[in-house]
């Protein structure tokens, strides 16, 4: 099964150059059945991950550009009164569907942003006093813009926290972006190979359950998320919710990593996607203060 | 600076640790000098506070030489403490003026706990103790703020913590450590701008009542002498030149050959005596007093010598009999009543004392003449008198002034006695004292030296003659401070006191507990001296030898701190179930480390182990190997077996070892 993934990786590499470990960390966020959400300037590759994500796993994709006019109901759907039969009958709206692709999620207002978190929590939708399950898996890939940009209305807390990791995709390499501007990549996603079915990627998913984490990890979870509480250098620490996606995503990449335990350098390299969104630092000094507080917290032996 | 983080705290700590030092031995040094160390501190004080560059090096040190000839033309070199004592200071006040990083500051620091001590060597009170203590606690949290990040309040309080941990030991070593006899000692503390002096002019002694410094304690619970006043008898002035009363050289010589005074008489009363350090050997006594303290040695004529240490607190009890007869033979001398022309001055009050001698049939009648004399003829006592000056003073004294103190009473007394040629001598010690009655002892202080005759009274031995007595009956009982009539001239005539502000009740109230506290502190802790210890151990340890006893002491110590350290490295709670492997790679690490592999960041056990591998590359493999074991056994949670574990006692011991090869 590691050969898949391994794979899997090859084949998104071809898409997004030169940024494995982006991609890596947005296959755990997947493969730990968490959301993710992906933090950048325009034009760096945001859409083209996810789409190419959806497509190798073979799931149902669906693209909903946020706009600050878009309503609940053109996520949700809604019920039309169908004047043959003279009832409302609900027509499913782009929500319904395995990988939800909201672009650009910081440019809808507030109203239509928790209408879409709201389904990822509950995992369903309820409408008129009916609920409509969502199907699985569902995933939601959420891109947004930073929030230094105009025409954007910032995630509330609580609704960042419902997003397991946050990745940034950064500019990449010279040597990548060289065979960008010759046009080498296939930036055609949809002819990417599907590589698993869904069966397979419920295995998959089962699978990284049964990493092993042991005792010291653990400790180090525990460490650092109540160093987050107690130094008071953070204004939101950790939550719980924090601590339990931390173990998971750890899990995941040990997993994508071909090992079968976890060892506290997984949860050193998951731990900046895991935490920065939630103790609210920027995506731009994320990166120092993560690596302060890494610093901070001793490894438990 | 960068590397001193809590530059402002230690320079703000340290300018107010140091001006209180300043402050403390003011007393010590001259008044431009202490000037000038306050203007350090000061100046220090301000530039930190409004963030101005400290001045530059040349500039400094200019400054400092400058300091130093002032320093030396001030302060000479007569009183070498004192001499070092503000070189110390001034120095360490310029060192802080130009301290930049963390070493200069620890330098000082360290600086300063030797200025913090050298307090002691002026004043051993109690309240100064608390005092330095204060700012012993203020200089360790300076010291724990060049190191951490601290608040000053934190550093502070911890330091104070510490201190007061220290507490125990302290007292423990002060209670059982034997006391050694001292290697070697300071020279006598510059006291002598008051105190008695063996020559009484009795026209210029009257600085003495300007001080409120302690002298002695007398405690008097044992077997009490006899009713008030209380003669404590110091020197005696046995020779006369014109005007001043002198300890002629034959005494002295008496006093320093040999302890005349080898089996204590029949003693009628008992009492012990603290007294302070005084500059001067002199003791204390009532009567004919006679002493056991093998620090003190006791003359032919009842006056105790301190034989050392005149720089301590000294503890001895006295025991007085009365005055010894059997000395008739020796008494001539104190008929001498001049030496060279002094016969030719005074010739009113010659006349005047053959006079009523005439009238008189015997010495006795003579005495109580005298007395009336000065009863009926409008003398008067006061502590401000005119200076009198000339060959006369003594008739100018008895005839024209008639106002004046103990010195002059008694100066004007013994010559008449002299004249008329019975024995007489010029006593100066003190007279009564502040009696605590809750512990019954009395304080006795500067404001209370006294001076007073003692005639030789055929058939009757010596007796005191005091005219003050008759002038002023009041001042034989209780204290100067507690005479009502001379209050106001007493505390205008006082330097700085608390004693000013007797009037008010509750100052008085305080002023006598406070002073009782230091009775306890001067009784309890400065006095438990060399004796008191070595019979405080006897009667705990019975006849044990004293090298037993400091062996017992050192080892108890020892035992102490070492129990004290084990508990602060002691693994804590959740490390005391250390896995085995974390032990093993901490030890790893801390080969690594001596062998010059150091890692400040925090890594994990496998990038460091993976790093280690890089950097001892002939022992890579083993490095591996623990890696892969720690990794199986710690993440992979893989069963720690007997074979796992003999491979990483193996390991642990070839990465050690393969390095000794090596080297």
């Amino acid at each position: 099964m590691h050969s898949t993934v391994t794979a899997i990786i090859d084949d998104l590499s071809q898409v997004i150059f030169g940024k494995k470990t982006q991609i890596k960390l947005a296959l755990t966020c997947l493969f730990s059945q968490g959301h993710l959400l992906i933090e950048d300037l325009p034009g760096m590759g945001k859409t083209t991950l996810s789409h190419a994500l959806a497509s190798v796993l073979g799931l149902s994709y669906q693209r909903v550009q946020f706009t600050s006019d878009l309503l609940p109901s053109d996520i949700l759907g809604a019920s039309i009164f169908n004047s043959n039969e003279h009832t409302f009958t609900f027509h499913k709206g782009p929500v319904f569907s395995q990988v939800v692709l909201a672009d650009e999620i910081n440019r809808a207002g507030p109203k239509t942003q928790s209408a879409l978190l709201e389904a990822m929590e509950e995992k369903q939708v309820s409408m008129d006093g009916d609920i409509y399950p969502l199907p699985t898996p569902f995933f939601v890939i959420a891109t947004q813009n930073p929030l230094y940009q105009s025409g954007t209305y910032p995630l509330p807390e609580s609704q960042l926290d419902r997003f397991m990791m946050r990745i940034s995709l950064g500019f990449p390499p010279k040597k990548a972006e060289r065979k960008l501007i010759l046009g080498a990549n296939n930036r055609d996603s949809d002819a990417l190979p599907k590589r698993i079915n869904f069966s397979q990627l419920i295995d998959i998913q089962s699978e990284t359950k049964k990493v092993t984490i042991s005792e010291p990890i653990v400790d180090y979870i525990i460490e650092l998320v109540s160093y987050t509480r107690e130094s008071g250098v953070f204004a939101n620490p950790l939550s719980p919710r924090a601590s339990i996606a931390m173990g998971k995503a750890a899990q995941a990449w040990a997993y994508i990593e071909g090992r079968d335990f976890v060892t506290p350098d997984d949860v050193q390299t998951v731990f900046k996607s895991v935490a920065a969104h939630r103790l609210g630092i920027d995506e731009q000094t994320s990166e120092l203060q993560i690596k302060q507080l890494l610093n901070a917290v001793p490894v438990p032996l | 600076m960068p590397n001193v983080h809590n530059e402002k705290a230690i320079n703000l700590t340290l300018s107010i640790v140091y001006g209180l030092v300043v402050l403390f031995i003011m007393s010590e040094l001259t008044l431009i000098f202490t000037a000038l160390l306050a203007l350090l501190c000061a100046w220090n004080f301000t530039i930190t506070l409004m963030k101005k560059p400290k001045p530059s090096t040349l500039y400094a040190n200019i400054l400092a030489a400058l300091s130093l000839v002032l320093l030396l033309h001030d302060v000479g070199f007569g009183d070498t403490v004192t001499l070092f004592v503000a070189m110390l200071i001034l120095s360490s006040l310029f060192k802080l003026l130009q301290a930049k990083t963390k070493k200069h500051y620890q330098t000082i620091v360290l600086l300063s706990f030797f200025s913090l001590s050298t307090v002691y060597l002026f004043s051993q009170s109690i309240i100064a103790t608390l005092c330095v203590s204060i700012l012993y606690v203020l200089n360790f949290a300076a010291l724990a703020l060049i190191e951490n990040k601290h608040s000053l309040k934190i550093a502070s309080k911890q330091s104070g913590k510490m201190l007061l941990l220290a507490l125990p030991i302290a007292v423990f070593l002060l209670l059982f450590l034997p006391k050694m006899p001292a290697f070697w000692q300071l020279p006598g503390p510059k006291l002598a701008k008051t105190g008695l002096s063996e020559s009484v002019n009795p026209f210029d002694i009257a600085k003495l009542s300007r001080s409120d410094e302690l002298v002695f304690r007398a405690k008097l619970s044992i077997n009490k002498p006899p009713a008030p006043p209380y003669y404590w008898r110091a020197i005696i002035h046995d020779e006369f030149d014109g005007t001043t009363w002198l300890v002629s050289d034959l005494l002295k010589s008496q006093q320093r050959n040999k302890t005349s005074v080898k089996d204590a008489p029949q003693f009628e009363s008992q009492y012990n005596i603290i007294a302070e350090p005084s500059s001067k050997p002199w003791l204390y006594g009532i009567g004919q007093a006679y002493s056991t303290n093998s620090d003190v040695k006791s003359t032919e004529q009842g006056l105790l010598i301190r034989k050392r240490y005149l720089s301590n607190n000294i503890n001895y009890e006295v025991k007085t009999s009365s005055f010894n007869d059997s000395l008739l033979n020796k008494i001539n001398r104190y008929q001498n009543l001049t030496l060279g022309n002094s016969e030719l001055n005074n010739v009113q009050s010659q006349q005047l004392a053959l006079s009523l001698y005439k009238n008189s049939n015997n010495d006795s009648e003579f005495l109580t003449a005298l007395t009336e004399h000065f009863s009926n003829q409008g003398f008067a006592y006061t502590l401000t008198p005119e200076p009198m000056t000339g060959g006369n003073t003594i008739d100018e004294f008895m005839f024209n002034n008639k106002r004046g103190f103990c010195g002059h009473y008694a100066s004007a007394a013994a010559f008449m006695f002299r004249t008329v040629g019975i024995p007489a001598r010029v006593v100066s010690g003190y007279l009564g004292g502040e009696l605590n009655e809750q512990d019954e002892y009395l304080s006795v202080y500067q404001y209370d030296a006294h001076a007073w005759v003692e005639v030789f009274i055929k058939g009757k031995g010596w007796q005191i003659f005091d005219a003050t007595a008759v002038v002023s009956p009041e001042r034989l009982t209780g204290s100067l401070s507690q005479m009502q009539s001379l209050n106001n001239e007493f505390t205008n005539n006082l330097e700085f006191s608390l004693l000013r502000f007797n009037q008010i009740p509750g100052f008085n109230w305080l002023r006598l507990n406070l002073e009782n506290l230091d009775y306890k502190w001067t009784n309890w802790v400065l006095g438990f001296d060399q004796q008191k210890q070595s019979s405080f151990l006897k009667r705990l340890f019975g006849n044990s030898q004293l090298w037993k006893i400091s062996l017992f002491v050192i080892l108890t110590i020892i035992i102490i701190f070492i129990s004290y350290f084990v508990y602060l490295n002691w693994p804590k709670k959740a490390m005391l179930n250390e896995h085995l492997l974390a032990t093993h790679y901490k030890e790893i690490q801390f080969w690594c480390a001596k062998n010059g592999f150091n890692q400040k960041a925090n890594l994990t056990p496998l990038q460091y182990l993976n790093l280690a591998r890089e950097h001892f590359t002939e022992k890579g493999s083993l490095f591996m190997q623990f890696a892969q074991l720690y990794s199986d056994v710690r993440y992979k949670g893989e069963e720690f077996t007997p074979q796992r574990k003999n491979h990483s006692y193996d390991l642990v011991k070839s990465i050690k070892t393969k390095a000794k090869r090596s080297l």
